[in-house]
């Protein structure tokens, strides 16, 4: 099932002068875990209410779970969750009459509804809290309840607007493993974070976005790969010996780059370590420090957004 | 860990989507759950009871001044009126409510969920009409006990007092959930509560009759709903009816709540 359950085509969004999306494109095959990445203001949000019809798109097309968000958009209603960046729970009611009132609304009856709140809170730990009210519910906890409360008419694809935002690390490690535990079974995910590793860890595919438009998009290693390669870095003991020590490294065919008394080069594998450690000793050059560093997605994403003016 | 993942392949679980009854009733529900709370009647009494008391007592010697209409107690005249007021000034409360709801996003997902944002407009005005009804009933209460209300138009003329004062206020507190809609601000929505329902409930026949008014209030006074809506109430209560007048307001309350009805379930649906 290589069906596109997210399929965004140019999409634009203008608000009186300000341009939110500048032809974004993005698409999202069914079963995977799509990430968004980008700043604060650089349209993810703007991305996610277009995909979840809240806005109309002023230009370009977009469908989800096969539905155009402006002609069918209640056709979309009916196959999405949406997690937004604020726990949208009823304080005063308790975790399952949330869920059960999510449940009535959606068509269901009393019985099924409850029922279906009660596996929602099984699945979430939150069987203890099943009867208190939302208002005594930690942040960690509201939050569960809230992409819980997404999931109860089990759609086909679920957006997470920054589900993770000031949570504790312990509760983000659950959201985690729940996404996972969505996504295998069969569940479309398209998340937006502002974490670099959570896109890392959880998306399949990854959109950058900067300022309304796609700066990069492509797995987590391809944005990797298209950053650069492993870097060695070498920190010398003694500043004099920072102008033989850069002889010393391009005769070995590197190309350093200085800052301080830091040198940095790209490399192609780790062996590569080897040759700068040997041609330093070689030249009676003393490093403190050695390291080999593998590019992470902050390299990527400072790259490729801090280029753009 | 595993039970909750159905894979969108068996989509037979997924419920058939819920009609507009079935919207307005559980979301409906759902609101009138906080009415369980003694404290929110209690407190949401004390207002008008306080009004009532104060105009009662400060002003009943208008009863006997001269133009004023002969043989009817201060108390009687008043209560109507206060009825409707009181209605009209619940209006204000539905708008910051609803501004409160916008801000902190307790209605974002309800636009993302396959329901009509109007079944959520309309069950916060049943709701604000039950919690109407019941400060309107708990003023005439009062009056009875408290002030020896006994109007000419007995029980059905005042039932139909206040049930005017309820069509009127349910016609403003649509103009307000309209206005919340579009504007958002909870501060705001406060500041034109008092600019709008304060004169409205003053520059009108309310308190005093009309021709005591200065002349370009008169004219205001004339012109005014919330008016006509008094001078229907008072008319069933004190067994004068006004027929014109009942008309007028009910009418008013109708085009009020269809025109901002509208303008206000556009209005919820942007985030």
């Amino acid at each position: 099932m290589s069906q596109l359950m997210i399929d965004a085509v140019d999409v634009r969004r203008t608000f009186g002068d300000v341009t939110a999306l500048d032809g974004v494109s993005v698409a999202v095959p069914a079963g995977t875990v799509h990430g968004l990445l980008g700043h604060n203001g650089a349209g993810k949000t703007t991305l996610v209410n277009v995909l979840t019809t809240l806005f109309a798109p002023t230009g370009g097309r977009a469908t989800v779970a096969g539905f155009d968000v402006v002609r069918d958009a209640a056709e979309v209603r009916r196959r999405i969750g949406v997690t937004g960046q604020f726990a949208s729970v009823d304080e005063d009611l308790t975790g399952a009459q949330n869920l059960a009132l999510l449940g009535r609304l959606l068509g269901a009856s009393r019985r099924e509804a409850r029922r279906r709140a009660a596996e929602l809170l099984e699945l979430f730990g939150l069987t203890e809290a099943t009867d208190r009210p939302a208002q005594s519910y930690s942040g960690g906890m509201r939050r569960k309840l809230d992409l819980a409360s997404s999931l109860v008419g089990r759609p086909d694809v679920v957006f997470l607007d920054e589900p993770t935002t000031g949570l504790d690390p312990e509760s983000r490690l659950s959201m985690w493993e729940v996404v996972r535990t969505l996504v295998a079974g069969g569940t479309t995910v398209l998340l937006t974070t502002q974490y670099l590793d959570e896109a890392d860890r959880l998306a399949d595919t990854i959109t950058v976005l900067s300022q309304g438009q796609v700066v990069a998009a492509g797995t987590a290693a391809d944005l990797k790969d298209r950053v650069g390669r492993r870097t060695v870095s070498a920190t010398l003991a003694v500043a004099a010996d920072i102008g033989p020590a850069l002889d010393t490294l391009r005769r070995a065919g590197l190309d350093p780059l200085q800052s301080g008394r830091t040198l940095t080069a790209p490399v192609e594998s780790s062996r590569e370590l080897a040759v700068v450690v040997r041609a330093l000793d070689d030249a009676g050059i003393e490093a403190d420090e050695l390291a080999l560093h593998e590019p992470t997605l902050d390299d990527v994403y400072l790259t490729l957004t801090g280029a753009r003016p | 860990m595993t039970t909750l993942a159905t894979p969108p392949s068996t989509v037979q679980a997924r419920p058939a989507g819920s009609g507009v009854h079935t919207q307005v009733q559980v979301l409906t529900g759902r609101a009138l759950r906080r009415l369980r709370d003694p404290r929110l009647i209690v407190l949401s009494l004390l207002q008008p009871l306080i009004m009532l008391t104060l105009f009662s007592q400060v002003f009943r010697g208008i009863a006997s001044s001269p133009g004023f209409p002969s043989g009817v107690d201060y108390i009687d005249y008043l209560l109507p009126a206060v009825l409707v007021t009181t209605g009209s000034q619940a209006a204000m409360w539905s708008g910051s409510g609803l501004a409160t709801d916008l801000r902190n996003g307790a209605l974002a997902r309800f636009r993302t969920l396959p329901i009509s944002m109007t079944s959520v407009l309309v069950a916060r005005s049943l709701f604000d009409l039950v919690r109407n009804a019941i400060q309107l009933v708990a003023l005439i209460v009062a009056g009875v006990v408290l002030f020896g209300y006994a109007p000419a138009g007995g029980i059905l003329g005042t039932t139909l007092a206040l049930l005017i004062g309820l069509a009127i206020g349910a016609g403003l507190s649509w103009v307000f959930l309209a206005l919340a809609s579009w504007v958002r601000n909870i501060e705001l929505m406060q500041m034109v509560g008092f600019a709008v329902i304060f004169p409205l409930m003053f520059v009108s026949s309310a308190f005093v009759p009309i021709t005591w008014l200065p002349p370009w209030m008169q004219v205001i006074a004339t012109l005014n709903p919330v008016s006509y809506a008094i001078d229907a109430a008072r008319g069933w209560a004190l067994a004068d009816p006004a027929f014109g007048a009942t008309v007028s307001a009910l009418l008013t309350a109708a085009v009020l709540t269809v025109g901002a009805a509208a303008i206000a379930s556009r209005g919820v649906r942007k985030p």
